[in-house]
């Protein structure tokens, strides 16, 4: 089982890094859904001590089809529609962006050496390792372009992070569906109103760049 | 019972969308009366108590709902005599999402379980951002989108310090329902090192949604770029709701024998805001974002008095009152001004007195109450939390709260002075004002009047009850 949380979990780290290379908005797209999907598997491999239910399997289920379906194919038909050129326009480069990654990654480690964490496990360690530098990395995604729908990647990067060190502290969330099902329906809402923003920017500036915007300031 | 507060607009806001704009004002009204009622019936306990899993009655949350159910009801009869001057195309999009906001914003208040609460403030966020650029312009899309992504953000890292705090409890070894009510039963065997990260993380999570300093960039763009209606609802409710969540923290704090390190936590992120916006006041040409920095202050003034307790705790609780009622009829006044001179900036407008009379009143009368003047109720409370900072020998604190307090009072005097009875060279308004539009920020006005006269005894009970587990009372 330990082995199959610890693939997944390179798999994170490998879409984190890869998001903070890529040039191309179809790319970086496609990466979310795989990204989407294997954050929503990785509860399924923790819970040795639960034991797998019905329940988490729904949830999985649920999981997957909000986070690795809904969400990437609202993002990719925005795509489609709005944006007209599809480089990602850094407004840090993307070697400066990848080597802040990797710095991202020794940060993490460091971090959870550091926190003392005597109850938990060996396994949870490196979900540790990995749910900070996937926040890490959403926030520099979330900065560092200048697209609005990229920092809508960069916000959903993150929040991927953040529910990851959700599964690796708090172990007594993930057996609250009902919370957990608001969490979602809060996501995919927040996609949904972004999208309809990006659609309207998009008519009125006609692009999504957010540099164009600068009318507002003291 | 309570429930209803959040399913019912929840109902007919989704229903409006879809209905012609007509039946959709009439059921915006409607709404807000059946909201009011219910809110009325739970104030005064003739319903069953609450009970849920997620959700329950705190002295502290009825407050903040019987302020939001008061200002909804004077919010949407103004709402509907301003959109049948502006002719918006999206009105029914504007109603609808008012209806959603309410829902959202009543949900926080009675929210119980932390995750719950979470939610119910990142809904807030969600709904309310149509209202904002319901408009379409250029500088309403931005404002939305600034409001939305930093909102977000901000709120994001709130989860995490939910996350925090689930593990302090898991690292103390207990295990109870992971909501307010029974962590605070057992505050004292949460990890400490734990739960002040949670803390920090969701000051900062849900300061960004209050508006404290540093995380207010979205405020001033998104107050004064929403319609008029919907900025006195942003400001006058929205900000109280995230308000409750930074405090619903700060009693767990407290209660875990952690309440100093939270009280200069808040105190330090209040200060911050009153210079802030005691800065960024003076050279101001727009009102509304005038308004806006005059509500960062007042959420400053507001944590820097739960931080101090005692005597200042009343007074924040009572600020928290005034400042709503004060300010969403400064807001609608602000609308007034708007459709009548058909502009936001300040050297444009002038001789109000003359022009709008009515508005003219009550925005001068609304502009005397947020400034602290006798006789509106916002001089009593800044007075205790003076005295109250005084008595705690908190020094230097309350030498900065003074100095901002003139600085924004000389900053905003000369800027309204000159909307009021400053000259205009045209004699005329684009649409004259309405008796219907100039008396929901007359009544709100009247009421912070009325509660400075007379407080009614129950409302006195709820705020000792619940300020009195931080040891906040008004006999100290």
């Amino acid at each position: 089982m330990i082995h199959i949380s610890n693939i997944l979990l390179a798999m994170i780290l490998l879409s984190v890094l890869l998001s903070l290379r890529t040039n191309r908005l179809m790319a970086l797209v496609k990466l979310m859904a795989f990204q989407g999907v294997v954050v929503s598997a990785v509860p399924l491999f923790q819970t040795t001590a639960h034991g797998i239910n019905v329940n988490l399997i729904l949830f999985f289920i649920l999981l997957v089809l909000v986070k690795g379906l809904f969400i990437p194919g609202l993002l990719f038909i925005a795509v489609k529609r709005v944006v007209s050129n599809r480089e990602i326009e850094p407004i840090i480069g993307y070697h400066a962006s990848l080597f802040a990654g990797l710095i991202m990654i020794v940060f993490s480690v460091y971090v959870t050496n550091h926190l003392h964490l005597a109850n938990l496990a060996s396994s949870h360690k490196l979900l540790l390792v990995s749910a900070i530098t996937t926040m890490g990395a959403g926030l520099i995604l979330l900065m560092a372009r200048r697209k609005a729908i990229t920092q809508v990647i960069g916000y959903l990067v993150m929040e991927n992070g953040i529910y990851l060190i959700g599964t690796a502290l708090a172990k007594e969330v993930h057996t609250q569906y009902v919370v957990e099902f608001a969490v979602l329906l809060d996501l995919l809402v927040a996609v949904l109103v972004m999208g309809i923003v990006l659609n309207d920017i998009n008519h009125t500036f006609d692009d999504v760049d957010t540099a164009l915007m600068g009318q507002l300031k003291d | 019972m309570l429930q209803l507060t959040y399913i019912i607009p929840l109902v007919t806001g989704i229903i409006v969308f879809s209905l012609p704009v007509k039946p959709g004002r009439l059921i915006l009204l409607a709404t807000a009366v059946v909201h009011a009622v219910i809110t009325a019936m739970e104030w005064f306990h003739l319903t069953a108590p609450l009970e849920s899993s997620y959700f329950s009655t705190t002295p502290e949350g009825m407050l903040v709902l019987a302020i939001l159910s008061f200002l909804f009801l004077c919010i949407s009869v103004y709402t509907i005599f301003y959109m049948a001057e502006t002719e918006m195309s999206k009105e029914p999009v504007f109603n609808g999402c008012m209806l959603l906001f309410l829902a959202a914003m009543s949900m926080v208040t009675i929210a119980d379980h932390l995750i719950m609460l979470w939610v119910a403030i990142e809904a807030t966020t969600l709904m309310s951002a149509p209202l904002i650029f319901v408009h379409g312009s250029r500088e309403s899309l931005e404002a939305t989108w600034k409001y939305i992504l930093i909102c977000s953000v901000g709120i994001a890292l709130a989860l995490l310090g939910c996350f925090f705090i689930i593990f302090s409890m898991e690292m103390g070894g207990i295990h109870v329902p992971i909501t307010f009510s029974s962590l605070n039963t057992v505050a004292d065997q949460l990890n400490p090192i734990w739960l002040k990260a949670g803390f920090i993380f969701i000051v900062i999570g849900y300061g960004t949604k209050m508006g404290l300093a540093p995380m207010h960039t979205w405020l001033p763009d998104a107050h004064s770029e929403a319609p008029s209606p919907a900025s006195a609802l942003l400001s006058g409710a929205l900000l109280n709701c995230a308000f409750l969540g930074v405090y619903r923290c700060h009693l767990l704090m407290v209660e875990s024998g952690m309440g100093d390190y939270s009280s200069n936590a808040l105190i330090a992120f209040g200060l911050a805001s009153m210079v802030v916006s005691a800065v960024f006041i003076l050279n101001q040409n727009d009102y509304k974002r005038m308004l806006a920095y005059s509500s960062i202050e007042n959420m400053g003034i507001i944590v820097v008095g739960i931080g101090i307790g005692g005597l200042a705790a009343f007074g924040a609780m009572l600020h928290m009152i005034h400042h709503s009622l004060v300010k969403s009829s400064l807001f609608l006044s602000a609308g007034n001004i708007f459709l009548g001179y058909g502009t936001k900036s300040i050297s444009r407008t002038g001789g109000m007195l003359k022009l709008l009379p009515k508005t003219g009143v009550t925005f001068f009368a609304g502009f005397a109450g947020i400034s602290g003047f006798p006789p509106f109720g916002l001089f009593i409370s800044e007075l205790l939390i003076i005295l109250g900072a005084i008595q705690a020998g908190r020094h230097v604190t309350v030498s900065l709260f003074i100095f901002c307090l003139i600085l924004i009072f000389a900053g905003a005097s000369r800027l309204v002075m000159q909307m009021v009875l400053g000259d205009r060279p045209e004699e005329k308004t684009l649409i004259p004002e309405k008796w219907m539009r100039a008396l929901p920020p007359i009544i709100l006005l009247l009421s912070s009047l009325a509660l400075v006269i007379w407080l009614p005894d129950s409302i006195y009970q709820t705020i000792q009850q619940a300020i009195s587990s931080i040891g906040g009372t008004l006999n100290g």
